[in-house]
């Protein structure tokens, strides 16, 4: 009945992804069935994953052998079903947004492109969080990198896309490479593909883990690894970014959880590596937001921030694990998977919602924006949804997962170990500051598009986006509330009783305090009340170009932590005489510089090319030479087989 | 969640929102006398605050359902946090309600909702008071986290209903771990309530104020409702310090008696603390605003050295 439910699904997936492309040129009948098919199938994945989720059982499917020795098998436990459920919720708000937002492409054929493509997407996704063993966990990996890599590319024509997607493919093959290493790695000890507990020495471990964590940190956008990232995000069509940014990333999540939960050990230096790792990608994520001005890019760094949250709480469960303290561990474990969820949920309404802005406006910067609150109501109503959410504030859900995170890393009082202890503390701090430079970031996020006067007439001329476009946000934000409101029941259901505060019980205090403050108010005071203009020392009228801009706004952040931002100033001027005494002309300009890109990157890059430039001088189309490399290794083959077999 | 709790509830905010005000005019007057003036009257703030129910409140035509709405929401947060403080009475722990990561959080709301307010008008005053106060909230943040772990590291808890009862029942005079608290928790009141020398609640209109500019667009029972808020959020840290520093007269036990002079202890206790920090303030200049973080270091430094005594002490 329940694998009858997950092939209801997949087929109509499939169908989904199929339909568009068959009839390429259509009228976009065949696109909209086909977003009907995924919204279904979404529908049936919802469901079967909260079935599983609540009942505690696992699935297995029959396995598909597509050739000789590759066989795809699946199966779905707790940890797969809850991430087949995000991702689900995730992709049935973005297929109910495509279907006025795909809209306002020219070209049938691009549309009906973007939708078969969408629905591949979705698919491999799920099917990667599916499969139960290596293979089948890689074939669907690559089928989310290509495809995914498609679809960033749908604005081909413009340059800056193409760079996006250039780098979004070197970065993915690398993750795609060292995942196979560590693969074969695990393979070469145990012999087997399973994704099974494998019981393999302590420095075999270390070595597959290493590879691992690179290959799904590159993916998840971890920091250093992370500059794909907001490239990517920022170049891709609004609700496939909401896709990448709130459910991809997410999948990298689910495959570092997976195999060092359920294939390896973990040992206590892991725990200490994800969760500096965490804590770095947390802060810098947030502070490179900070200066964005792109809401899309600004998004894309709360993105790296919050993966950082999700692997400090990740980080933290392995280190109290082993240091048996088996509550606080599963109260970090349970903060940082709700926090997957929250952060798909929330992030995935904030790219939905700054694609409307984006679509109504033509603009993506900030500072051009401003007044829409008036303009487009919904909307921004399910921005600041999103907006307080992952700024983690009550009741809303991002709360209770810092929460929960915070609450154990206060506790590491109970660990033994003074290293540990200090660890924890400084990772606490920075979480902190974080997390108040995330509700910073969004204030001016949130202020500077939303409220007080226009910034342009494209600003001014934004009108509301249509009914499809708003009920794809609401279903999310009605979920960034429940979630966070019924968290404590939530968690009850699924067996979990955790020592969090009950946010029903302050939700129903706040509202009552609300009602009540306002009745009493409106009883005991003057109810009189006029419109006028904004005070401003005296002008008259208030433009918007008087109003406070995002680059003013973030500035003393900017300046306190300007050692991070790494700036470079170049001042050129020219003098009337020698002493330097009288100004001619001269210019000042101040660079960001790109810390990884120059620093890391680049480097790396330019040793690949010196090194490919090198080989290539053996290619010298001569068929002499190559005769001569067919001989020598003839030569060096029977030097080997005759000296060491 | 019971009879008793409701009971707490009901007693605790009556407490909070009756006496906040009050030390808002104390201090006012241990700065006026501290300068060599006489100062206001000592119910000054109640009278503000009733003359301000009677006014009629002014809308920019920029605001929006924001401006209307933040000045409720922060009463709302400020009635609900103090729940986590118990002034006098303290209850049984109760479905976490006391965690130290909610109260922090549910001041973080308010303060959220401040800032947005502050931009919504769309006058250069108040987009520069809320990027200021964003700015400074989040660098104060870290410190403010470790001071409440080092709190937690010494008291064995992340609840303040908990650690509040274990203090009352504690016999030592002062634990030096606790006195070493004390500092950072100050300059975190300082801090968050805007007083110099982050911020100069005394100035209107000019370059040097932060929480005065973002409020500067309310009026009539608005500004009535943010003046409270502020007030209760003052009254709540000093709370917090009191409660860890000078436990006596806390009471956990529902008999008429012991609350009110715990009641009346707060309220002495309380009035000392707004004279330490009149004087403190009177004998500081405002620092400039990007010197902050040098303060901020001195709080940091002492909680990390309470950790490092229960760490390795």
């Amino acid at each position: 009945m329940l694998s009858t439910a997950f092939y209801v699904g997949a087929a109509l997936l499939l169908l989904g992804t199929v339909l568009p492309l068959v009839r390429i040129g259509g009228d976009g009948v065949m696109r909209r069935i086909a977003l009907f098919f995924s919204m279904l199938a979404l529908l049936v994945f919802i469901s079967f994953s909260v079935f599983i989720l609540y009942t505690n059982q696992q699935v297995y499917l029959a396995p598909y052998g597509i050739a000789p020795g590759l066989v795809l098998s699946f199966r779905i436990d707790r940890l797969a079903a809850f991430f087949i459920l995000l991702i689900s919720v995730v992709a049935l708000s973005a297929s109910i947004y495509s279907v006025q937002y795909i809209g306002h492409w020219h070209g049938e054929k691009r549309k009906n492109i973007l939708t078969g493509l969408m629905n591949l997407f979705i698919a491999a996704m799920l099917f990667v969080v599916s499969s139960a063993n290596m293979f089948a966990f890689l074939f669907f990996w690559e089928i989310m990198s290509m495809s995914s890599f498609a679809l960033v590319l749908f604005e081909y024509e413009k340059p800056e896309t193409r760079k996006a997607g250039l780098f979004y493919f070197i970065m993915t093959q690398l993750s795609t490479l060292f995942l196979t290493a560590g693969f074969l790695g695990l393979n070469a000890v145990t012999g087997s593909f399973a994704i099974q507990p494998a019981d393999i020495g302590t420095g075999a471990a270390g070595v597959v883990f290493l590879a691992l964590f690179v290959g799904f940190g590159i993916k998840a956008g971890v920091i250093p690894f992370h500059k794909w990232l907001p490239y990517a995000h920022t170049a891709s069509p609004s609700n496939i970014s909401a896709l990448m940014s709130g459910v991809m990333i997410k999948v990298a999540i689910y495959g570092l959880m997976r195999f060092t939960l359920t294939v390896l050990q973990p040992e206590t230096w892991w725990g200490v590596l994800i969760l500096v790792a965490g804590t770095l990608s947390a802060i810098l994520g947030v502070i490179y937001a900070l200066k964005e001005h792109d809401i899309k890019r600004l998004l894309a760094y709360h993105s790296i921030e919050n993966i950082g949250i999700i692997l400090i709480g990740f980080g933290a469960y392995i280190i109290f694990t082993n240091n048996n303290l088996p509550d606080i561990a599963m109260l970090c474990l349970l903060g940082s998977l709700f926090h997957v969820l929250n952060h798909a949920v929330f992030k995935s309404l904030l790219f939905l919602t700054a694609g409307s802005v984006v679509y109504r406006t033509g603009e993506r910067n900030i500072e051009d924006m401003g007044g829409l609150v008036k303009r487009m109501p919904y909307t921004a109503l399910f921005f600041l949804v999103g907006a307080v959410s992952i700024s983690g504030l009550p009741p809303f859900n991002g709360f209770v997962s810092e929460l929960m995170i915070f609450t154990a890393l206060l506790q590491s009082y109970a660990l033994v170990d003074p290293f540990m202890k200090v660890l924890m503390l400084s990772s606490l701090a920075i979480l902190a500051l974080t997390s108040a430079l995330a509700s910073a970031c969004f204030v001016k996020a949130f202020g500077i598009t939303f409220l007080a006067a226009p910034r342009s007439d494209n600003a001014k001329n934004a009108k509301e986006v249509g009914k499809y476009m708003l009920l794809g946000p609401m279903i999310l934000a009605f979920l960034c509330m429940s979630l966070g409101i019924f968290s404590y029941q939530i968690f009850a259901g699924a067996g979990y009783v955790l020592p969090i505060p009950d946010l029903l019980l302050i939700g129903s205090f706040l509202a009552a305090a609300y009602v009540l403050a306002w009745f009493v108010l409106k009883n005991v005071s003057s109810s009189a009340e006029r419109m006028g203009e904004t005070w401003g020392c005296g002008i008259l009228t208030q433009t918007g170009r008087n109003e406070y801009t995002a680059s003013g706004y973030s500035q003393p952040i900017v300046r306190i932590f300007s050692s991070i931002y790494r700036t470079k100033e170049v001042r050129e001027a020219t003098y009337f005489d020698e002493s330097k005494s009288l100004f001619v002309q001269g210019s000042a300009e101040i660079h960001l510089v790109k810390f990884f890109e120059e620093a890391l990157y680049l480097p790396i890059a330019r040793l690949v090319n010196s090194l490919s430039e090198k080989v290539s001088r053996l290619q010298n189309w001569n068929l002499d030479t190559y005769l001569a490399y067919v001989f020598i290794a003839a030569v060096l083959i029977m030097v080997y087989v005759g000296w060491f077999i | 969640m019971n009879a008793s709790f409701l009971l707490y509830a009901l007693l605790n905010t009556v407490l909070v929102v009756l006496l906040s005000p009050f030390y808002m005019g104390l201090i006012k007057i241990v700065k006026a006398r501290a300068q060599g003036r006489r100062g206001p009257p000592l119910l000054q703030p109640y009278y503000n605050l009733s003359k301000l129910l009677k006014k009629e409140r002014i809308y920019s035509k920029n605001t929006s359902a924001i401006m209307r709405a933040t000045p409720y929401i922060n009463i709302a947060v400020m009635l609900v946090a103090s729940l986590c403080i118990p002034l006098a009475l303290i209850p049984t722990p109760t479905d976490g309600i006391g965690n130290v990561i909610l109260f922090l959080y549910m001041l973080a709301l308010a303060k959220f909702f401040m800032a947005l307010s502050g931009l919504d008008a769309g006058g250069t005053f108040g987009g520069m008071g809320s990027s200021r106060e964003m700015s400074i909230s989040a660098i104060i943040e870290p410190i403010t986290i470790i001071a409440f772990a080092a709190l937690s590291f010494s008291l064995h808890t992340t609840d303040f209903h908990q650690m509040f009862l274990e203090r009352a029942g504690a016999t030592a005079f002062l634990n030096p771990g606790l006195l070493l608290i004390a500092i950072p928790l100050f300059i975190v009141l300082i801090v968050e309530t805007s007083r110099v020398p982050v911020d100069n609640p005394e100035t209107h209109l000019e370059l040097t104020m932060v929480h005065e500019a973002m409020v500067l667009e309310y009026s009539g029972r608005d500004l009535a409702l943010m003046e409270l808020s502020h007030a209760i959020k003052q009254t709540l840290y000093m709370a917090v310090l009191i409660n860890i520093l000078l436990p006596w007269g806390l009471t956990s036990e529902l008999t008429v008696a012991g609350i009110l002079i715990a009641a009346a202890a707060f309220a002495l206790k309380a009035g000392l603390l707004s004279f330490v920090t009149g004087l403190v303030e009177s004998s500081m200049a405002k620092m400039r605003f990007f010197n902050l973080p040098s303060l901020f270091m001195i709080a940091f430094f002492f909680s990390i050295l309470t950790i490092w005594l229960e760490v390795f002490g």
